[in-house]
């Protein structure tokens, strides 16, 4: 029997779509797969390793020997501030971080033999007695390469212009420019001192499993933190995050596209069975032997599909990988075998849920067909049909995305959807079916026609409605993810800092600044000060009456910037309170907000500030939330302008300075020596690079699916073919043009499209609007000109769709109806 | 007397000849195997005269079916030349040819082929829709209450007996009130009772419409009722 259908193309159908389905999902994951790991890769660099140990105290040795024992691989770093002296009258305040062999574990150093210039990778660090330092610091402190300095206690020569390195990055107020050192040569310079501040860390390199391993095993806690990626840097971490749900959304809608597929050629397959069934049927055969029969050609069907179908995924993947080297330019790592599983998996569930029930319903055919044509086949049970393909698309939305959230998300949205769906669709179909009763023959033909199968039609429209909706769905979550990602980082954002320009100086950098650099932040003046009192109570007393000794967290005590400013600082938020007026001639005091809460201050409570041996009181009249992520000047304490303008300050303020004019900075030191210059634009440039690559892939999974949804919609108008086959030969037997039958198809087909994505619409804006909220965390709002956009396009999309898939069908030959046509 | 003889003959032989509706010459129709090429009809030479009926007999696989396909132009001939109502089918593209079956020809099919989305008074408004009639309505409603069928005709054919669906066929066939009607075993698929009504019905209406019509059948008794029948046999008429 299979052999049979074979020969004659029937089981072809099946056949493809399941290996559409599984090479779909194969080369998704795989592609996916090997994205994701590759991405985590790039972003290890920025940690110059996979993971790291740090702490402030110096590594135990029982560390090392525990991750050696592991076989992974490890070194050392120590960074520490530390003054540098060239000469007799230079000096400058450096972070020197000593790496030991074999630094960096990830991602490469940059060097070069003059500063400020771009650099070449190398494999090594500086050697003992020999250090690398930022091009700044050949300005600054008037030196060239060869000359030697002093660190410490020690004498190093100057060995090489340090341009890069991987895990530039750390706190905000902890870059001051950096000197490398080779581990080795820290004991001489004796600046390791019981009290001084270092940051020791212990870099590792290795699989994944091994690390986490490591991780339960060695006592961290409280003294040393375990650091990933995601820990080091939020805002990648969350981009990160982000972007693998969303590859994982687009993996999952592509497998139930895929099952859609299936479905839809399964019930073509079984439809032209009907006959068949019944033949064999008066012949003798017994419901059984035909359920075992065709369950056996499916089971055939499904290893062979999933076979042809790993296959096709591997070479549809490495084709992607292969047109996408340009754009992507990390090497992939090797797949894991977790994307073949699930694209068998998928077939073979494919195969159960999708295919099997209608090819069940065969068994019921009764053997009076063979006799009265047209006798009503009892429809296949619609409970078990919907229920399989529920239970099957569950299944396998939840083991592949690995989230009961997710996966309960897409089905309210799609059950929403459905039902939403339904009604309007058949809305639709009526006011269609008025409408076109006005039109010209070939409308009214088509419109009239819509209304008549509206059975047919309604699930026509549910299916193309659905396709379209999770294509929208993905094209607004992705216009969101990389606005947002944009927006948080834009171009052109300050990207180096001034500090310490004293109001004698100002006037002269801005002119520097104006000439030299693209755009300036704001100027604040700032202000060292300390709180010694909180209403009357002495500051150190409250802070132990309102929080733990031991706790870590701000001390009230300590000395900080502080600043004034009329206007509430950008990407800050009062939470509480007011901002003051322009006008305030009261000394009012904002906050942010986690400060306050844990110092236990709030509105209304006084601070008494000491300033230079100068003592001032104020009111805390508002509350901050700030965004730490913005790498822009935050500061936990504003003063308003009649508290604190009375005082001298000195100003900070920034600016951007593209890489390729760096040499600016040379200008700007060697003319005042005594400014502080931060330099934030490598932390700035790693963020923006991977989101650009996680936006890349984002955008490529993207095309795949709508690749899927094509097919869908192929195989959705192809389960309709061979009852239009037979309705077009009859129309042109009693006279119907060709030209008739073109308009009436692109009339039914554009008003299908129309109601389609009239419909995917309003799925998409619920569902999107529910992932929003509740997956991506972020603002939710109505998309107007898709409602125009998505039925246009819809019209569009099924009309080119429809028309090529059934080019041959308008002109099917007359005598067909002549000869048999079933 | 011999004059008016003369004149009658002429009479009848131009009136014949304007009064003919179909010719067909040389048809041969070949068709590529994986043996070889097949010939399924060779050297027809077929007339056809208004308000005849014909009966095209034969064996089952004798090339019926493939003939009356031909001559209605639902397909084309390999060889030779067939005109219906004064246009030579053979010369026009498949577009033409359609609007020639929309304006003067009919079908009974064995197998009914009514479309099952459509009720019984859409399959039989649906030629005039085709052509863009509107009037079509009244003129179906007209047509299925003399087949017998007013009362049915908003049912769609899977609620309809066989009889009663090849009725909504027939119906359909003369509602567009064609110059010619071609029938396929129209009863091949009814039981013998059934069939007779139905034979009964298609040669009542086609006295009433004055039509053409061309009946392929096996069966004598039915190819009897014709005013001439020709037998085909292995693609030759006898
Ligand atoms: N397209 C075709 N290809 C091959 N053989 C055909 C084709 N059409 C008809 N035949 C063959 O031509 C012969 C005549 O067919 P048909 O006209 O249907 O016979 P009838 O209607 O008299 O039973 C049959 O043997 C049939 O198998
Ligand atoms: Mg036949």
């Amino acid at each position: 029997m299979a052999w049979r259908d074979w020969r004659s193309g029937e089981l072809g159908l099946l056949l493809v779509a399941l290996v559409v389905a599984v090479g779909t999902v194969t080369a998704i994951s795989l592609f996916v797969d090997r994205l994701h790991q590759a991405l985590l890769l790039e972003s290890a660099n920025f940690l110059a390793a996979d993971r790291y140990v740090s702490s402030s105290r110096e590594i135990p040795q029982a560390f090392r020997d525990a991750a050696q024992a592991r076989g992974l691989q490890i070194t050392d770093t120590m960074v520490f501030p530390s003054m540098v002296f060239a000469g007799d009258e230079r000096n400058q305040l450096v972070s020197v971080k000593a790496v030991g062999e074999g630094y960096p574990l990830r991602g490469s150093l940059v060097v070069s033999m003059e500063p400020f210039a771009s650099g070449q990778d190398i494999d090594s660090v500086p050697t003992p007695g020999e250090i690398w330092m930022d091009s700044r610091l050949f300005p600054s402190l008037d030196i060239g390469l060869g000359d030697e300095v002093e660190v410490g206690l020690a004498r190093l020569k100057v060995g090489k212009v340090l341009i890069k390195e991987p895990d530039r990055g750390g706190s905000f107020f902890d870059l001051g420019p950096r000197l490398l050192m080779n581990i080795a040569d820290v004991p001489a310079t004796e600046v390791v001192q019981p009290g001084s501040r270092i940051g020791y860390r212990m870099l590792l390199k290795g699989p994944d499993t091994e690390l986490e391993a490591l991780k339960d095993e060695l006592p961290l806690e409280p003294n040393y933190r375990w650091v990933g990626i995601r820990d080091s840097s939020p805002r990648i971490g969350s981009a990160l995050d982000r972007a693998e749900s969303f590859l994982l959304l687009g993996g999952l809608l592509a497998v139930l596209l895929a099952g859609v597929a299936v479905a839809l050629s399964a019930h073509r397959y079984s439809k032209r069975h009907y006959d068949h069934v019944g033949i064999l049927k008066t012949l003798g055969a017994t419901p059984n032997q035909i359920l075992y029969g065709y369950l056996g050609i499916l089971v055939v069907i499904g290893v062979v599909a999933v076979f042809l179908g790993l296959l096709l995924g591997g070479v549809l993947h490495l084709g992607i990988v292969a047109a996408l080297q340009t754009l992507i330019p990390v090497d992939l790592p090797m797949p894991g075998p977790r994307p073949f599983l699930l694209g068998s998996a998928t077939g073979l569930i494919c195969a159960l849920a999708f295919a099997m029930p209608p090819l069940l319903h065969l068994k019921n055919i009764s053997p009076m067909r063979v006799i009265r044509r047209d006798l009503g086949t009892a429809p296949a049970s619609q409970w078990l049909s919907y229920g399989a393909a529920a239970a099957g698309s569950l299944f396998l939305l939840i083991w592949y995305s690995g989230s009961w959230f997710l996966t309960f998300w897409m089905l309210v949205g799609t059950l929403v959807v459905l039902v939403v769906f339904g009604t309007l669709a058949t809305l639709l179909l009526r006011g269609g079916r008025i409408v076109g009763m006005q039109a010209g023959s070939g409308l009214r033909l088509a419109l009239s026609g819509l209304q008549r199968r509206h059975k047919e039609n309604t699930a026509q429209i549910l299916i193309f409605g659905l396709a379209i909706m999770l294509l929208l769905i993905l094209v607004l979550l992705r216009t969101a993810l990389i606005d947002e990602w944009r927006a948080a980082l834009p171009e052109n954002t300050p990207n180096h800092f001034l500090m310490n320009i004293t109001p004698a100086q100002l006037e002269g950098v801005e002119d520097l600044l104006a000439d030299g650099a693209e755009r300036q932040g704001p100027l604040y003046p700032m202000i060292r000060g300390r709180v010694v009192e909180v209403n009357g109570i002495d500051s150190q007393e409250w802070q132990d009456q309102h929080r733990h000794p031991d706790m870590p967290g701000p001390r009230l005590r300590s000395e900080r910037n502080l600043t004034w400013t009329t206007e509430l600082p950008k990407d800050n938020q009062v939470v509480s309170g007011r901002w003051w007026g322009e006008d305030s001639r009261a000394r009012e005091v904002s906050l942010e907000g986690d400060y306050a809460r844990e110092l236990g201050l709030g509105l209304g409570d006084v601070l008494k500030f000491d300033i230079g041996g100068q003592t001032i009181e104020t009111e805390v009249t508002s509350l901050r939330k700030l965004d730490w992520e913005s790498m822009q000047p935050n500061f936990f304490i504003i003063i308003s302008p009649s508290g604190l303008q009375d005082f001298a300050a000195t100003y900070m303020t920034s600016f951007f300075l593209p890489t390729e004019e760096k040499r600016f900075l040379n200008r700007l030191l060697s003319e005042f020596p005594t400014i502080t210059v931060i330099e934030v634009d490598a932390i700035i440039e790693q963020v923006q690079s991977i989101v650009d690559r996680v936006t890349q892939a984002v955008e490529l999974v993207l095309s795949l699916v709508v690749v899927s949804g094509c097919l869908v919609l192929i195989a959705s108008i192809q389960a309709s073919r061979d009852a239009r086959m037979a309705e077009h030969a009859l129309v042109r037997t009693l006279g119907g043009t060709r030209n008739l039958i073109r308009t009436s198809l692109a009339a039914e087909f554009t008003a299908l499209g129309l109601f389609s994505g009239l419909v995917a619409v309003v799925g998409a804006e619920v569902t999107v609007w529910l992932l929003q909220v509740q997956v991506f965390e972020l603002p939710a709002r109505l998309h107007p000109w898709l409602w125009l956009l998505s039925p246009l396009a819809g019209a569009a999309l099924i009309l080119v769709v429809g028309m090529v898939g059934t080019r041959r069908l308008v002109s099917s030959p007359p005598i067909l109806v002549l000869r048999a046509l079933s | 007397m011999a004059a008016e003889i003369a004149s009658i003959t002429q009479l009848l032989t131009s009136g014949c000849m304007s009064r003919m509706v179909i010719r067909a010459a040389g048809i041969e129709k070949v068709v590529p195997t994986a043996e070889g090429q097949l010939t399924i009809l060779a050297g027809i030479e077929l007339e056809i005269n208004a308000g005849e009926s014909l009966a095209i007999v034969g064996a089952s696989g004798s090339g019926k079916t493939t003939l009356l396909g031909i001559l209605a132009g639902l397909d084309l001939p390999s060889a030779g030349q067939v005109f219906l109502a004064e246009r030579e089918l053979t010369a026009l593209d498949e577009e033409d040819r359609a609007l020639l079956r929309g304006e003067h020809v009919g079908f009974v099919f064995q197998t009914f082929q009514l479309l099952g989305s459509l009720t019984a008074l859409e399959n039989v408004m649906l030629p005039a829709e085709l052509r863009g009639d509107a009037d079509a309505e009244a003129e179906a409603i007209g047509v299925l209450d003399k087949v017998g069928l007013r009362d049915r005709i908003g049912h769609y054919p899977r609620q309809l007996s066989g009889g009663e669906q090849q009725r909504v066929a027939i119906a359909r066939a003369f509602a567009s009130k064609p110059t010619v009607l071609f029938a396929d075993e129209p009863t091949g698929n009814l039981d013998t009772k059934t069939g007779q009504k139905i034979i009964d019905l298609i040669f009542e209406l086609n006295q009433e419409f004055n039509t053409t019509l061309v009946l392929v059948t096996h069966d004598d008794r039915i190819a009897d009722r014709c005013n001439r029948i020709v037998e085909i046999d292995g693609g030759r008429l006898q």
